[in-house]
C-alpha cells in the first residue's frame, strides 16, 4: 500500500534521495496502519450482519422503540444543554467571580469521571434514599429508572462537550465587537442576538452535535441511574449490550444504525466548521 | 445515610474539596487531563502460555521443584506462574458472586499450587463470549439451555457436563419496605416498583416461568400483567437485581433463593414462592474443549462435586441437586 503512494506524486515533488524515500515509505506504513486500525472494525460489523437481515431486524419492536427513545432523549438534552449552557458560557467568560477555576474544573469532570461512576452518583443523589431523593419521594417523585433520569444521565455526561466549546468560542470573541454595538446604542439583547451568537454560530453548532452524539453514546450512566426497560429507558446502547447477549442480530442492527448516525454526526460538524472557514 | 452530619462526614467533604481545588488550581495550567494510557485489556488466557505437559499427575502431590519462584523472571512468554502452578479461569454465573471467594481459597488450600480465578457475569453474556473466542477452562452456567446450545456446539469436553447444583426463584424486598409488601399478591398493587432480569439472563428466564405459574394456579392473568407492568428495569445479571433491592431504589426484585439466604441479615425481607409454581434453576459446570489446564480443570470440577464443593454451596444457599 505505501509503495504505491510513491508513484503517484508529480516527478517534481519525488524524493530526491534515500532519505526523504524512507521518510515517505514510513509516513505511509504509519498512515495506512492507522487507517486500517480505525476502519477495519467498522467493515467487520457491516459484513456481518446481511442487509436483508438488517432491514428485517429494523422492524423489530425492540430496535423501534429503542430507536426513538434515543432520538427524543438526546434531542432534549441537546435542547436543554443549548438553552441553559449558552447563557451559562456566556456570563461564565465574561466576568470574574471567587471559584471560577472549580467551575472550570467540574465542566471537565465528566469527561474524565467512568460514565458507570457518573451513574452511581447520580443514583445516590437523585434515588429515592438518595441525598435529595429521599425528599422528593415524599412528595411521590421518583427520578431513577424514568425516561427523566435517562435525559439527567445524559445530560450529566455530554453536557462538557458544549460548554468548553462555548466557553472558549466567547472567550476568544474579541469584546471590540460588542463595545462597537454598545457604543452605537444598541441593547445587551441586541448584542447577543446579531453581534455575540451570530459570530460564534459555527462554533456552537458543532459543539452541540458533539454533545448530541456523546448523549447518542452514553451506556454506562444510563444503564446504572435508569436502568434498562425496553421503550422507556432503553436507549440504543444498552439494546446493543442485551441484543448481544441474546438475539445477536438486534445487537448488530443497532450497532449498524450507531455507526450511520456516528457518520451523519461527523458530516453535520464538518460542513459547519467548513462553512465557518469559508466566512474567515 | 441518616442525613446527620459526623465530624467524619465533614473531614471526608473537606478531603473532596481539597482534591477538587488541587485539581482545579492543575486544570487552570494545562487545558485537558484527558490522556492516561490503559494498558491493553488484561487478557484472561495468561494461563495458556503454561505448557500442558508440565502438569503434575495427581492433585495433591506438590512436586516443589526447587524454587520455583524464581523460575519465572526469567522466562520469555509472559508467564504470569511457574510451570508448576496453574490458575484456572472458570466462567461462573453471577449469582455464585458471592461463594466465589470461598470456592476459590477452599479449592487452592485443597490442590495446591493450582489456583482457580472467576470471570463472573450473566450466564448469557458468558455464553456470548465462548462463542466469540473468549478463553476459559471452566464453564458454570445458571441454565440448562445455554449448557446445552454450547454443548452442541462442541464447545465442552465430552461427558464434563454435570450438575453442580441447584436454586429456586425468591422474591426480596428492601429491609424496611417501603413498598408495604406483605404478599406476592401486593406485588401486582399499583405503583410498586419491581426489579427483574432481562429474559436472556437465566434467573429472568425462571421469573417468567414463575409468574406464570402462580397466574395459573394461585392468581390471575391480571395479577401477572400488572405485575409485570409494575417493573422498573430489566437488569443484566442476578447480582444487579439484588443490589437495586438493596439499596432501597426498588420495591421487590426476583432473585435466587441463594442470594436471600446468604445475606447478612438485617439486608432483605423475603417473600417465598409456593414450590409447586416455583421453578428449580439447574446450574451445570463443564471442562471446556480449549481448555490448556484439562487436568486442573477436571480436578476442579470434582472439587466442585465433591462433599467440600457442595457444602460451600448450601453454606451460600444453595439446594444440592
Amino acid at each position: 500500500m505505501p509503495a504505491e503512494k510513491t508513484p503517484m506524486i508529480p516527478k517534481s515533488l519525488r524524493p530526491k534521495n534515500y532519505r526523504q524515500r524512507l521518510t515517505y515509505l514510513i509516513a505511509g506504513i504509519l498512515i495506512a496502519a492507522v487507517t486500517l486500525y480505525l476502519a477495519l472494525p467498522i467493515v467487520a460489523l457491516f459484513l456481518r450482519i446481511p442487509p436483508d437481515m438488517f432491514f428485517a431486524t429494523l422492524h423489530n419492536p425492540d430496535v423501534i422503540s429503542a430507536l426513538w427513545l434515543s432520538l427524543f432523549t438526546t434531542s432534549i438534552t441537546m435542547v436543554v444543554v443549548i438553552l441553559v449552557g449558552t447563557p451559562f458560557a456566556y456570563y461564565h467568560s465574561r466576568y470574574t467571580y471567587p471559584g471560577k477555576v472549580v467551575v472550570d474544573t467540574l465542566i471537565d469532570l465528566p469527561l474524565v469521571l467512568p460514565p458507570a461512576v457518573a451513574g452511581v452518583a447520580l443514583l445516590m443523589l437523585w434515588g429515592r434514599v438518595g441525598l435529595l431523593g429521599r425528599y422528593l419521594n415524599m412528595f411521590g417523585i421518583s427520578i431513577a429508572f424514568t425516561t427523566l433520569a435517562v435525559i439527567m444521565a445524559q445530560i450529566f455526561v455530554a453536557s462538557p462537550f458544549y460548554l468548553r466549546q462555548a466557553k472558549s468560542l466567547f472567550e476568544q470573541l474579541d469584546p471590540a465587537y460588542e463595545q462597537t454595538a454598545r457604543t452605537l446604542g444598541a441593547s445587551s439583547m441586541r448584542i447577543l442576538a446579531f453581534v455575540t451568537l451570530p459570530m460564534t454560530a459555527g462554533g456552537l453548532v458543532s459543539g452541540a452535535v458533539m454533545t448530541f452524539g456523546r448523549a447518542l453514546g452514553e451506556f454506562g450512566a444510563t444503564i446504572m441511574f435508569a436502568g434498562n426497560l425496553p421503550g422507556v429507558t432503553q436507549t440504543m446502547p444498552l439494546a446493543v449490550y442485551v441484543g448481544m447477549e441474546g438475539d445477536l442480530s438486534v445487537g448488530l442492527t443497532i450497532s449498524v444504525l450507531l455507526v450511520i448516525i456516528s457518520f451523519a454526526i461527523m458530516i453535520i460538524v464538518r460542513l459547519v466548521q467548513k462553512r465557518e472557514a469559508g466566512h474567515a | 445515610m441518616n442525613g446527620k452530619l459526623t465530624p467524619s462526614h465533614l473531614a471526608l467533604i473537606s478531603l473532596v474539596l481539597g482534591l477538587l481545588m488541587i485539581t482545579a488550581l492543575f486544570a487552570g495550567c494545562t487545558q485537558s487531563t484527558t490522556s492516561t494510557a490503559t494498558p491493553a485489556e488484561t487478557a484472561a488466557p495468561t494461563a495458556a502460555a503454561t505448557p500442558a505437559a508440565t502438569q503434575v499427575a495427581t492433585p495433591v502431590a506438590t512436586v516443589a521443584t526447587a524454587a520455583p519462584t524464581t523460575v519465572a523472571t526469567t522466562a520469555t512468554p509472559a508467564p504470569t506462574f511457574t510451570p508448576s502452578r496453574t490458575n484456572i479461569v472458570a466462567f461462573t454465573a453471577a449469582s455464585l458472586t458471592g461463594a466465589s471467594p470461598t470456592i476459590a481459597s477452599s479449592f487452592a488450600a485443597a490442590y495446591p499450587p493450582d489456583t482457580v480465578s472467576f470471570d463472573l457475569d450473566g450466564t448469557q453474556a458468558l455464553k456470548t463470549q465462548i462463542e466469540n473466542g473468549a478463553y476459559a477452562d471452566v464453564f458454570i452456567s445458571a441454565s440448562n439451555s445455554y449448557t446445552n446450545t454450547l454443548n452442541k456446539e462442541g464447545y465442552f469436553v465430552p461427558n464434563s457436563v454435570k450438575t453442580m447444583t441447584t436454586n429456586y426463584v425468591t422474591v426480596i424486598l428492601p429491609e424496611s419496605n417501603p413498598g408495604n409488601i406483605q404478599s406476592l399478591s401486593d406485588l401486582a398493587k399499583p405503583g410498586v416498583k419491581i426489579a427483574m432480569a432481562a429474559n436472556t439472563v437465566p434467573v429472568g428466564t425462571a421469573t417468567t416461568a414463575v409468574l406464570n405459574n402462580l397466574a395459573n394456579d394461585t392468581y390471575s392473568q391480571s395479577w401477572k400483567n400488572q405485575t409485570i407492568s409494575n417493573v422498573v428495569t430489566y437488569e443484566t445479571s442476578e447480582p444487579a437485581v439484588a443490589t437495586k433491592v438493596s439499596l432501597g431504589e426498588v420495591d421487590a426484585g426476583f432473585v435466587y433463593q441463594s442470594t436471600a439466604n446468604a445475606a447478612p441479615s438485617g439486608t432483605y425481607q423475603s417473600l417465598s414462592i409456593p414450590q409447586k409454581d416455583n421453578y428449580l434453576q439447574t446450574y451445570t459446570i463443564a471442562v471446556v474443549n480449549q481448555s490448556q489446564n484439562k487436568a486442573v480443570a477436571s480436578w476442579f470440577e470434582q472439587y466442585m462435586l465433591s462433599a467440600a464443593g457442595q457444602n460451600i454451596l448450601a453454606q451460600y444457599g444453595f439446594t444440592a441437586p
